[in-house]
């Protein structure tokens, strides 16, 4: 019973007494979903969370963030077709985010002030893993499982780790530099390397198994696939990824006066740039698929990097787009050209896509060489028993193989993988697989919803456009220079601060200033759920003002239980 | 980083709240009531020196209910009519005894536009150091959404209802500003709960004059303008982005400032998310009159105030309210 004071005033503040958190029908729960950059990734990095970190002003935390997931962020900072950017919600608003450029600054960071990886000593009693391949899903693999608490053994046919990434990718894209320095780092966290070890001629699976408890197999598709049209093949025929590996190592081209390439993949882009660089004067590729660009459905699009075809057109290679070759016209025993025929892939009966060759279409190019680079397939050597006859291997999303317990695959060994960020996801997702299947506990959980930009609050923030990465004029551009110029720190660090921080707190104090009931509270100790705010639910009437005016989309109303 | 429950109970965080909070929980306000919001935006922006006389109206009714009180700063309810004159007094006798508390007087739209105008005019006219803060939500909602002199052309109420001979009210939103400005105080100013910073802004500034001060805050009514609970922030920011409520500063009754609208949204924006216009989108050739007068009142506002943005500017009304990582604010 409320006594009446002296006066009858109330004393300050007396209305807490007064619990409305009953009148509420909702409440609203502060919860982390997932930016879409992540959910894009192929590689599993979370850009919303390292950009934050970024913005914070700490680089090295955000890069550690980063190789939580990617160990090789350097690299992959200049090779990847970073889908985050194409997913980034700031692209339907003003531009995406350039967290392509921000994630090579990072790398490049570590590599200058010589950041450690955050990996932890090994007890003496580790299991043992095996690892065979160390191109970018063995490395990733070896990476997380050596955080993982193993003693990973990475097995290497060639002198050097690096795979594809040292033999494949040319300099212009990849500085020889960066790519020793970071791969260098990433072997000394505490795995031993064995180079020169080749599977199917040093050792076999079973000399592996009875030393090892898992084994993971990321050894790539070496070998050209075979090409020929209705069966004829130039005298000197060699595949593209030959020719560009063989000028990797040893820098000898071939010389002609026109080329063309068939295929529409980054190796055909690379080769036509390398040979375009080398003074050839017409180098054309020959692709079923269409340029990239707006409007270009995705399915349809080559399988090169946009930025790459860009630029390679900008250098001058000739792209045929939606054409094959009909027919090689062959003079003595020297190429003299290719008939091409309009094509386009096409649903027939049944949903199948097929490529149909439009009659009456065909040109004839004059070319004194046709390359194929219509892409590899896993040499068998080793791995007859797991192959069985396929030309690739069909492991699950986890890298699992069925039938074959302790062995996982991944990177291009797998059926359908075509990036390096592809090959960095599935060592990473194959290490917690052989984690799980080693300790006999449940796989990681399912991902959270995704936020995509209705989910937002845009009035919070204002258009700011893109930072530009420059890259280098075309008349100066050769085979050796990087094109794609370093954004910054300072750059990336007001980069960082366009994010919109999509499903995630970013301490703006919006639902705290915006409470009408006061029912926000700010708290300095991180909560449970990572933020500084805690919903005061005796007071909150659930009027949701807090989760429409959230910039980021993290405040969720569920029903009142 | 390990994550930690807080060790803190509900009750010790509120007391270790960084920001003091003239206004606290447990009021009796509406689900999403905007007034709420806008007196602990001002509160927050006075803090705790101060003496507050409230007229009668919603804020006083769902503040203090007996025997509880949702103040934590000495207040006083007046009656509807006298607000000012009792702030009048507040001050002249903390004047009397050389003290520096401030006095700050609140209002609903009834009890400043309407009822307690003459003696706001007094106060003024005497030049009371006084802040005087008007909260309007636009009618009469303490009992029951009747018209006031501050509601909206063409909008709804209990006492303006649409029907054969009237589409909603039918007079205009009296000018209040214009009224105030004619008295020649140190300041005077329009500001919205959908600008926390500017509000604050406006609030500190009002205080800091020498002499009386006046600030009308917009502030929603889910309950009488018929929105959803969720949307007041979003109706608040329309009503300024549409350029119907114009954002404005006036010193000794001259024009100093102007929150300019970098994209100006058609009325039917704000409009359309509230029930009582909802007559106006209704097939019928009188709505889309009273549409397009609404509309031209918002040029007008945006004209005689020059409120159409050049260039963007961090203080207009896309830049006013940008949020940063870690709660940085312009005010």
């Amino acid at each position: 019973m409320a006594t009446l004071t002296r006066g009858a005033f109330a004393k300050p503040g007396t209305s807490l007494q007064f619990k409305t958190g009953d009148w509420r029908l909702q409440r609203p729960v502060y919860l982390h979903r997932n930016a879409p950059c992540h959910v894009a990734c192929p590689a599993g990095e979370d850009p919303q969370a390292y950009l934050a970190r970024l913005a914070e002003g700490n680089s090295q935390a955000a890069w550690e963030t980063l190789v939580a997931a990617n160990p090789l962020p350097a690299i992959t900072g200049r090779v990847c077709h970073h889908p985050c950017e194409s997913s980034c919600n700031r692209g339907d608003y003003d531009e995406p985010l350039a967290i392509h450029g921000i994630e090579r600054t990072l790398g490049d960071e570590a590599i200058l002030h010589g950041w450690n990886y955050p990996v932890r000593p090994l007890s003496s009693d580790a299991l043992r893993v095996a690892v065979v391949g160390a191109g970018p899903a063995g490395l990733s693999a070896a990476y997380h499982l050596t955080r993982l608490g193993y003693r990973v053994s990475l097995f290497e046919a060639e002198s050097e780790a690096g795979g594809l990434l040292a033999s494949a990718i040319p300099a212009y894209r990849l500085p020889r530099s960066v790519l020793g320095d970071e791969i260098a780092r990433l072997l000394s966290v505490g795995m031993t390397f064995m180079p020169r070890t080749r599977l199917g001629r040093d050792f076999t699976l079973d000399d592996l198994r009875a030393d090892h408890r898992a084994i993971f197999i990321g050894v790539g598709n070496q070998r050209g696939r075979q090409w020929s049209v209705d069966g004829v093949v130039p005298r000197d025929s060699r595949p593209g990824l030959d020719i560009l590996k063989e000028w990797l190592s040893i820098g000898s081209l071939p010389a002609y006066k026109s080329v063309a390439i068939v295929g529409g993949g980054n190796t055909a882009v690379d080769l036509a740039r390398v040979l375009k660089f080398s003074g050839i004067p017409e180098v054309h590729i020959i692709s079923y698929r269409a340029v990239p660009g707006p409007g270009v459905a995705a399915e349809d699009v080559m399988r090169a990097t946009a930025r790459e075809v860009r630029q390679a057109i900008e250098e001058g290679v000739i792209i045929h787009e939606h054409r094959g070759v009909r027919r090689l016209i062959i003079r003595g025993e020297r190429v003299a050209g290719v008939e091409m025929v309009h094509t386009k892939k096409l649903t027939r009966s049944a949903g199948r896509r097929e490529t149909v060759e439009f009659e009456g279409t065909e040109t004839i190019l004059h070319v004194e060489q046709v390359i194929p680079a219509v892409g590899q397939e896993v040499d068998p050597a080793g791995l007859e028993m797991l192959l069985a006859g396929h030309p690739f291997l069909h492991p699950d999303s986890w890298g699992r193989l069925e039938g074959f317990e302790g062995i996982f695959a991944g990177g291009d060994v797998r059926e359908g993988a075509a990036t390096v960020s592809d090959a960095i996801g599935d060592g990473r997702r194959a290490a917690l697989a052989i984690d799980s299947y080693l300790r006999n506990s449940a796989l990681p959980a399912s991902q959270r919803p995704v936020v995509r930009l209705n989910d937002l609050n845009v009035n919070y923030f204002e258009p700011q456009p893109r930072t530009k990465i420059e890259l280098l004029p075309v008349g100066e551009r050769n085979a050796e220079r990087e094109i794609e110029q370093a954004l910054p720190l300072s750059h990336a660090g007001i980069e960082s601060h366009r994010c919109f921080s999509c499903g995630e707190c970013m301490s703006c104090d919006n639902c705290w200033t915006l409470c009408p009931d006061n029912a926000v509270l700010k708290t300095l100790e991180e909560t449970a759920a990572g933020d500084h705010y805690v919903f005061d639910y005796d007071y909150c009437k659930g009027c949701a003002l807090c989760a429409h005016e959230c910039p980021s989309g993290y405040i969720l109303m569920e029903p009142e239980p | 980083m390990t994550l930690e429950q807080p060790t803190k109970s509900c009750s010790e965080l509120r007391r270790a709240q960084p920001v003091f909070r003239g206004l606290e929980a447990g009021h009796r306000a509406c689900q999403g009531c905007g007034q709420a919001l806008a007196a602990r935006l001002v509160t927050e922006a006075i803090g705790p020196d101060v003496l507050i006389a409230n007229a009668t109206g919603c804020l006083e009714v769902f503040t203090t209910a007996w025997p509880q009180s949702a103040w934590r700063v000495p207040w006083l309810h007046s009656v509807f009519a006298n607000t000012a004159a009792v702030a009048s007094g507040m001050e002249a006798a903390l004047k009397a005894q050389k003290r520096n508390t401030k006095v700050v007087a609140f209002g609903g739209d009834g009890g400043t536009f309407d009822i307690g105008l003459q003696a706001l005019s007094g106060m003024l006219e005497r030049n009371h150091n006084v802040l005087y803060v008007c909260f309007d939500n636009e009618a009469y909602m303490n009992t029951g959404v009747q018209r006031s002199s501050s509601t909206p052309h063409a909008a709804e109420t209990t006492t303006s209802p649409p029907g054969r001979e009237r589409a909603g009210k039918r007079h205009l939103k009296k000018d209040l500003v214009t009224i105030i400005a004619a008295h020649r105080i140190p300041y005077a100013a329009t500001a919205t709960v959908a600008y926390p910073s500017d509000l604050r802004k406006k609030v500190r500034r009002g205080l800091q004059v020498e002499g009386a001060a006046f600030i009308v805050v917009h502030s929603p009514c889910p309950l009488g303008w018929g929105h959803e609970n969720a949307l007041g922030i979003e109706v608040a920011r329309l009503a300024v982005q549409t350029g119907l409520y114009p954002m404005i500063e006036l010193e000794r009754g001259e024009l100093v400032g102007a929150m300019p609208i970098r994209e100006v949204h058609p009325v039917t924006d704000y409009l359309r998310l509230q029930d009582r216009f909802k007559h106006l989108f209704a097939d019928d050739p009188r709505a889309r009159e009273e549409l397009e007068h609404l509309q031209e009142l918002a040029n007008h506002n945006i004209e005689v105030y020059g409120l159409r943005a050049q260039k963007p500017d961090r203080f207009d009304s896309e830049g006013a309210d940008t949020v940063r990582r870690g709660g940085m604010r312009t005010a």
